[in-house]
């Protein structure tokens, strides 16, 4: 201390020394402050800020048909979830072991093992630790006894019930109905909030699929309280959860049972429409599939098997099959030419072939089928006939006719899939093929061949518009009435086509089409010839209208079969069953 | 051999080990909140301070007079060199350039700068003059320059108190210093004053341009001004971290959440990019609570205290210069950092001397205790003789 009086600074040292405590003080307080006096406040938005939003899933509606029948519904799923709460260990490897072997030891006293992996465990652990791990599904009621007599000696299960979806009719509609994949809110708009999401069951594809937002009803949310750790300490329900609607559908069981009845074993596809309201009754396409093998998800294997299949049983061919109309669309060409002021009258010369500068076309009765009228050409669907009638009318008023009455444009049925179709014109042509127009052309689409293309919802909304004489919106929903309007058709080219196709179903190609149904049937065979020149097929259709004795109930039908005889020999005696299937069958023959 | 151990300052001693422990704790916890990699982090740590406690006490033995007289020249020099290659040379992270390698350069050159300053001021006999002033302004400003650089303005602010101290306790123009501490100080409260005036939320855009294009501060600074101002004008970047490390501190309470248990860091609310380094203060006072942090800044006032004790008691004036400034520098360190977590200051960049997870500044930090508790070892030996 000698050197103190004479080595300057010490005035200095105290004078840091004061200061230093002074700040280190002034740190203190504020410590108290913040963590004494405001500890609770802090400790409050901690709280606030440490919880976990959670979407919870709402029961998704059904989906009846007309008459109330189930197609779609959800079917309680029991479940033993696991809250890893009760496996809480120093490690995050100590943790795993644990619900491990907690696992395990509910394994032996619930009576089966679970498929639980180490892998899904530490997944568990690292995305969804607050939320409960679903280690058993399905549980038999014997198992769930057995739970609930050991219940006590397993903390951290949990007995819950989940839902997935369930087709009661199988493969019945399956098309129309399409099916549900699993999905999280982040999906969903807004969905981003939620820390964690229950599975939810989206629709992808189908009636599943366009009436998503209707069917799957409002999510809840609740929020539970993470530990520093990450584990769920107690939840709070926000919202509960709103029920999804029930979607009636307009398709009628029986129709569509008879309607799958007389296509198995085929390929091909049936619409059947109500004429009036544009309600589809029923809407078929063959080969189908189980809806039952995809819950609760469309499994990859599956899907890849089906997806490969030759056969495209995914394809909805109803209405995302596009197939030349062949001879069903002779009716549109007449109706162009009456239109185009070409008499009902008319009358022409079969000689067996069509004949024009570069090509030919031949009429399905080699010699010919001499002087024909509008009703007998459409009897005996008579190619030259129609090729003249068509050429005569020209492009545009075929083309017009086709517009008229639905064909070449989306129908604006309520469904994901509505194929558009083609009508093609000489600019569609140059794009497609990059050659010009020929006048054989028009005289192939004229018979319902070449570049033109349909889908059977179409044509059934076409045959609809035929009987009506209003083209109408076809509808999904029972009870809904789609938009129509005038096809622009006179009455009296409505009535000279409606007489021609009367003719066809009487004694004509469609004779099998309406043979014993109890019911005023006016329709129109096709054999549509596609493929190449080494692999040619027939796809065979028939399209009706039908009315009931009493007038009071009419629908319109179009049915195609894929590699079919012809439309008469295939389609139409398919066509009669359904027909009779729905109006009965008539008692006496020559009541047709 | 023993008479040495009885003249170390155990104050000083017991408190850095206690707080190099609660380091390791705090990295240990802090660590766990990040990826796998950072688990073992407070292994590194302890392993570094257990190494450092060797170079600690060898630098203790030998005398601090010698280790002046040998080094302070070359260290200084090859700080500034450092200092250069950085600027050159160096990593840039997070919008500086501090890491040479594996270090970090203005952390090393706060030690040799001090123990410059202190062999310089300490043995000049005319250190009262104008000349001596000129040259502490020449042999501080080359290095404070350099650091400014890179840029590191937290360093910048702790080694100004520590030179500045060691300067008046030499003596050397001491209406200088206090002159311009006073500017500094004032500058400061008036740099607070015109941001608070242009910030003002609802204040007259063309007013607010022309404030803030008179103040000397570059952009990122004047957001750290506003963002201490008014931490809900940042809610995402700095005012988000600001309101994490009050929630963390405060939610603590008075006793702490237990080690491991904190929210704040476990859950990541508080970043994890910061809570092992310039935050980790936040990360103890969540997790020990008031008890914890008090006892923290307990052992920080020791340390600083018996820093300046052993000045105060010092044999001759390179000691007493280099244990005031050696001090001062850390209890600057210790007190910006902690008011900064607690929002009594705009945040710094700034390490928590033997607490946060740096390397490089804590062998530079446990490098100085060393050199003080030569100090404080060699005094009674001048008076014995």
């Amino acid at each position: 201390m000698r050197h103190d009086a004479t080595m300057p600074g010490g005035v200095t040292c105290l004078a840091v020394a004061a200061l230093m405590a002074a700040a280190l003080l002034a740190i203190v307080v504020r410590l108290k402050e913040e963590q004494v006096n405001s500890a609770a406040l802090h400790g409050f938005e901690m709280g606030r800020q440490s919880e976990r939003l959670i979407q919870t899933a709402a029961a998704r509606g059904r989906i009846l048909d007309r008459n109330g029948v189930v197609l779609a519904e959800n079917r309680l799923v029991p479940v033993i979830a696991f809250d890893a709460l009760a496996c809480q260990k120093k490690t995050w490897n100590e943790t795993a072991r644990a619900i491990r072997e907690a696992i395990d030891g509910a394994a032996s006293a619930i009576g089966r093992r679970s498929p639980v992996s180490d892998d899904d465990i530490r997944r568990h652990m690292k995305k969804a630790l607050p939320r409960p791990m679903t280690v058993w599904r399905d549980v038999t009621p014997d198992e769930a006894a057995r739970f609930f007599e050991h219940e006590k000696d397993l903390p951290g299960f949990v007995y819950l019930a989940s839902f997935e979806r369930r087709y009661p009719l199988g493969s019945l509609a399956a098309h129309a109905i399409g099916y549900v994949g699993r999905d999280r809110a982040h999906g969903l708009p807004g969905g981003e909030k939620f820390d964690y999401a229950d599975f939810e069951m989206r629709g992808r594809s189908g009636l599943e699929y366009y009436y998503d937002s209707y069917l799957r009803g409002v999510p809840g949310e609740k929020t539970v309280r993470v530990d520093a750790r990450g584990f769920a300490r107690g939840e709070e329900t926000l919202v509960e959860p709103k029920k999804g609607l029930d979607l009636v559908t307009s398709l009628d069981v029986s129709i569509q049972a008879a309607v799958e009845r007389t296509l198995e074993g085929c390929k091909g596809a049936c619409v059947v429409l109500d004429p009036e309201t544009g309600e589809v009754l029923a809407m078929a396409s063959a080969p189908g599939y189980d809806l039952s093998s995809f819950v609760p998800v469309l499994g990859k294997d599956l899907y890849r098997r089906l997806s490969e299949d030759p056969a495209l049983p995914l394809l909805n061919r109803a209405v995302g099959g596009t197939y030349a109309p062949g001879s069903t669309f002779k009716p549109v060409t007449a109706l162009a030419a009456i239109s185009s002021g070409i008499s009902p009258d008319f009358t022409f010369e079969c000689e067996g072939v069509f004949s024009l500068p570069g090509m030919s076309i031949r009429c399905t009765r080699t010699w010919g089928h001499g002087e024909m009228s509008l009703a007998e050409a459409m009897r005996e669907s008579c190619n030259p006939y129609f090729c003249r009638l068509g050429m005569d009318a020209g492009l545009d008023n075929v083309r017009e006719a086709a517009f008229a009455l639905g064909l070449g444009g989306p129908s604006g049925v309520d469904f994901p899939v509505d194929a558009a179709g083609v009508v093609p014109d000489g600019d569609w042509k140059m794009k497609r093929y990059s050659t010009q127009w020929f006048p054989g052309d028009l005289a192939q689409m004229s018979i319902g061949q070449g570049m033109l293309l349909v889908t059977p919802l179409q044509m059934a909304r076409a045959v609809a518009a035929i009987g009506t004489g209003r083209l109408v919106v076809p509808v999904m929903r029972a009870g809904e009435r789609g938009a129509s309007a005038g096809t622009g058709f006179s009455g009296e080219a409505l009535d000279a086509v409606r007489a021609a196709m009367r003719k066809s179903v009487e004694n004509g190609t469609g004779r099998k089409g309406a043979e014993g149904v109890d019911a005023y049937v006016i329709g129109k065979t096709g054999t549509a010839e596609v493929g190449s020149l080494s692999n040619r097929r027939k796809n065979a259709w028939f399209i009706a209208y039908a009315v009931s004795r009493g007038g009071d109930r009419s629908v319109a039908l179009a049915i195609v079969v894929e590699n079919g005889e012809s439309g008469g020999s295939t389609a139409a005696p398919k066509a009669g069953a359904i027909l009779r299937s729905v109006f009965g069958t008539a008692k006496e023959a020559e009541n047709v | 051999m023993f008479s040495v151990l009885r003249r170390l300052n155990f104050v000083s001693f017991l408190s850095t080990v206690a707080l190099a422990a609660c380091g390791t704790v705090a990295i240990y916890s802090a660590g766990h909140a990040r990826e796998r990699i950072f688990y073992d982090m407070w292994k590194d740590n302890l392993a570094t301070v257990l190494f450092m406690l060797v170079l600690y006490f060898v630098l203790a033995f030998v005398d601090y007079r010698k280790i002046l007289k040998w080094f302070s020249i070359p260290a200084y020099a090859g700080a500034i060199v450092l200092l250069a290659l950085v600027l050159v040379f160096g990593r840039e992270i997070y919008g500086g350039k501090r890491w040479l390698w594996f270090f970090q350069p203005s952390e090393i050159s706060k030690l040799c700068i001090i123990a410059l300053f202190a062999h310089v001021f300490g043995g000049w006999k005319g250190r009262r003059g104008f000349k001596a002033f000129l040259a502490a302004a020449l042999l501080a400003g080359a290095p404070l320059v350099l650091i400014a650089c890179e840029p590191d303005l937290g360093t910048a602010l702790t080694l100004v108190p520590a030179l500045a101290a060691m300067l008046l306790a030499a003596g050397v123009w001491r209406t200088g210093i206090v002159a311009i501490m006073a500017a500094a100080v004032f500058a400061a409260l008036a740099v607070l004053g015109a941001v608070h005036e242009a910030e003002k939320p609802n204040a007259d855009p063309v007013r607010r341009e022309k404030i803030l294009n008179a103040l000397p501060l570059k952009k990122h600074q004047v957001k750290r001004v506003k963002t201490f101002l008014y931490p809900e004008s940042d809610p995402l970047g700095d005012g988000y971290t600001l309101r994490q490390a009050k929630i963390s501190i405060g939610c603590g309470g008075f006793s702490g959440k237990g080690i491991g248990k904190g929210e704040a860091n476990r859950l990541k609310f508080l970043p994890p990019s910061v809570s092992m380094n310039d935050f980790i203060f936040c990360v103890w006072a969540e997790e020990t609570g008031f008890v914890g942090s008090a006892a923290l800044i307990s052992l920080y006032a020791a340390l600083a205290l018996s820093g300046v004790w052993i000045a105060l008691t010092a044999a001759d004036l390179p000691g007493r210069l280099l244990a005031l400034g050696f001090s001062v520098l850390v209890f600057a360190h210790a007190g910006i950092n902690t008011a900064m977590s607690v929002g009594m200051l705009p945040i710094t960049g700034l390490p928590l001397p033997l607490m946060s997870s740096g390397r490089t500044f804590l062998v530079t930090v446990l490098l100085g205790l060393g050199l003080v508790q030569s100090v404080s070892i060699h005094n009674k030996t001048k008076e014995k003789q």
